[in-house]
């Protein structure tokens, strides 16, 4: 646990205040995403809690210890750091840079080379391919994974990360923000994450801290932040899709509805009759070969009346095959398809498993549903 | 052919000179790494520090030579001969050794150093392990310009008694033997030469080799 102080820095030659009187805490296991705009003291505060730069007033308290207390080598030795140039050693290979806190740590060499290994697998890296290569040798999106190889290696409860996917492209990025939330899920370390980018901070943390010119403006959950925002500078740096923004924080399968029945191709002149039965509003008509063709929802049903022409029924059906998608895709993605496809209904699937519905109805409803209902 | 002829007749005295040269150089190289190459490390750590010193190394880089070495001749303690030689070669390998050691660690990557610290490393530990391998391509640049350099110099020391090959240049100029010129300038450029290519050779395998991949 983090626990910040009414915490301020002022830097020399400079009247106003980079950090003003901030106090917070961040709890044990969570990742805390640190997000404003440029000068706004975001970084400062990072820095500060491995005393990077020295605060000017208030205690920082990491598992209740005051930090000044350490001396700040050893400090340092047990908070992983990734900072956005990555600055791995160019003159070192990547076993070796990985290598350096433990180093510090004084482990033996086979332990230093085991653990090299493991990180390397962890992050993707063929060990014996990559083991010897130097920096230079890298792609850019490896040479931050090895960064963050390198601030976990002696698995520090806590890591700081100083924008640390900004200079790679946004492809890589994706992938490396992915790889993160995949990793985290297992380590549950605590983290403080410094970005400026708000998706990025809402894609990541499970608390956001927004920050403007050295103050704490809003400090809460995503859900929280996009939901009740506190004031206009909050609402102004989230910007103006800030709905479609809720929805970029659940997936499919948080909203899709499970009642759903299927039907052959044949017997799609009685499927109004089945789907009553079942108390589904949706139902899936399959081909000869067992896979989704389309659908039907109960809507189709009450426009055209229970009897209506097969014909009909099928040129929906077929209207509607490409309209799936996967259970793992966020609400927002999901919407975005429907706007594509120029649809109310999508089907839900696990691989190739029908598991449900979602209609435009069921986003709406998500996206105004405040918090807590 | 003159020259050869000129060479076969005076071995003696021309490798005795060139003896002379050589352990001259030598002698002040190696004072001079010992004393300028902490120095340039040391003014790394104070800016103030390092703007005195470096004003004062190029102050003194831009005395002539003949006229340093003429100064060097009026102090009782050092007088003609081999110890004023030697004060002012020192004094001349100042300006390009402490630079070049000076940027040389200055210019390393900054964010490496933010790294390196921010993972506990001690200052003298980002400086041995970190900053003076990063900075050897600099220094060695530097290395080499003071060999040559010195080498050149130390051929005026025979207007203070110095018995090397500026001796055969200097009587060649009175005497107007060019033979005797154009020898004892070869001698020099041969010893010039071989130093630089030998201290080139060392800075290959010294020059990490991270560094050296990156460049290709």
């Amino acid at each position: 646990m983090i626990e910040l102080r009414e915490v301020s820095k002022v830097y020399p030659g400079q009247s106003a205040p980079a950090v003003d009187n901030l106090s917070m805490t961040v709890e044990k296991g969570e990742t805390c995403v640190l997000v404003g705009p440029s000068g706004c003291g975001k970084s400062t505060t990072l820095r500060m809690i491995n005393r990077m730069i020295d605060t000017t007033a208030g205690t920082i308290l990491i598992d209740g210890k005051d930090i000044r207390q350490s001396d700040p080598d050893k400090l340092r030795m047990d908070i992983g750091y990734v900072i956005q140039q990555i600055g791995l050693l160019p003159h070192r290979s990547v076993a070796e840079n990985i290598a350096i806190v433990p180093r510090l740590h004084g482990w033996p060499k086979d332990r230093i080379k085991k653990r090299v290994d493991e990180l390397l697998t962890l992050i993707g890296l063929d060990p014996e391919e990559s083991r010897h290569k130097f920096p230079s040798q890298l792609s850019g999106g490896q040479m931050q994974r090895v960064g963050v190889a390198r601030a976990m290696a002696v698995d520090p409860p806590i890591m700081l990360m100083d924008e640390p996917f900004g200079a790679v492209d946004p492809i890589a990025r994706n992938h490396l923000q992915d790889e993160f939330l995949r990793l985290q899920k297992e380590m549950k370390k605590t983290i403080c994450f410094v970005t400026h980018d708000i998706n990025e901070a809402i894609k990541m943390g499970d608390r956001i801290a927004i920050f403007s010119a050295g103050q704490l403006v809003q400090y809460g959950t995503p859900q929280e932040i996009l939901s009740k925002p506190t004031n206009d500078f909050v609402k102004d740096f989230i910007g103006l899709d800030r709905v479609v923004k809720i929805l970029s924080l659940f997936h499919v399968k948080d909203v899709a509805r499970r009642t759903i029945c299927t039907a052959g191709e044949s017997e799609l002149p009685n499927v109004a009759g089945k789907m009553r039965d079942l108390g589904a509003d949706t139902c899936f008509v399959l081909d000869n070969g067992g896979r989704a063709a389309g659908f039907i929802t109960w809507e189709d049903i009450a426009k055209h009346g229970d009897s209506a022409a097969s014909e009909t029924m099928q040129q929906i059906v077929a209207g509607r095959k490409k309209a799936f998608v996967q259970e793992l895709v966020l609400l927002r993605d999901a919407l975005s398809l429907m706007l594509e496809l120029d649809t109310e209904h999508l089907g839900v699937m696990d691989g190739n498993r029908i598991t449900g519905a979602i209609s435009l109805r069921d986003i709406r409803k998500h996206a105004s549903k405040k918090e807590g209902e | 052919m003159e020259y050869i002829i000129y060479i076969q007749r005076n071995t003696e005295l021309i490798m005795e000179y060139a003896q002379n040269h050589f352990a001259l150089v030598l002698t002040a190289i190696i004072i001079s790494l010992v004393l300028w190459v902490p120095v340039g490390v040391l003014i790394t750590k104070n800016e103030k520090w390092a703007s005195r010193v470096l004003n004062i190394a190029n102050t003194i880089f831009c005395i002539p030579s003949l006229s340093l070495f003429a100064v060097m001749v009026t102090i009782p303690a050092l007088g003609l001969g081999r110890r004023s030689a030697l004060v002012a070669l020192v004094l001349y390998a100042m300006m390009p050794l402490v630079r070049n050691v000076y940027q040389g660690v200055k210019g390393v990557d900054k964010s490496v150093i933010e790294a390196a610290k921010g993972m506990g490393m001690s200052s003298w530990r980002i400086l041995w392990e970190i900053q003076l391998p990063l900075a050897t391509p600099v220094i060695f640049a530097g290395f080499r310009i003071t060999v040559v350099m010195t080498t050149g110099i130390a051929a005026i020391a025979t207007y203070i008694g110095e018995r090397n090959l500026g001796r055969l240049i200097a009587e060649g100029l009175t005497r107007f033997n060019v033979e005797m010129i154009i020898v004892g300038a070869l001698f020099i450029a041969i010893i010039a030469i071989g130093l630089d290519s030998l201290l080139g050779y060392i800075e290959k395998r010294i020059v990490p080799r991270g560094l050296r991949t990156g460049r290709s």
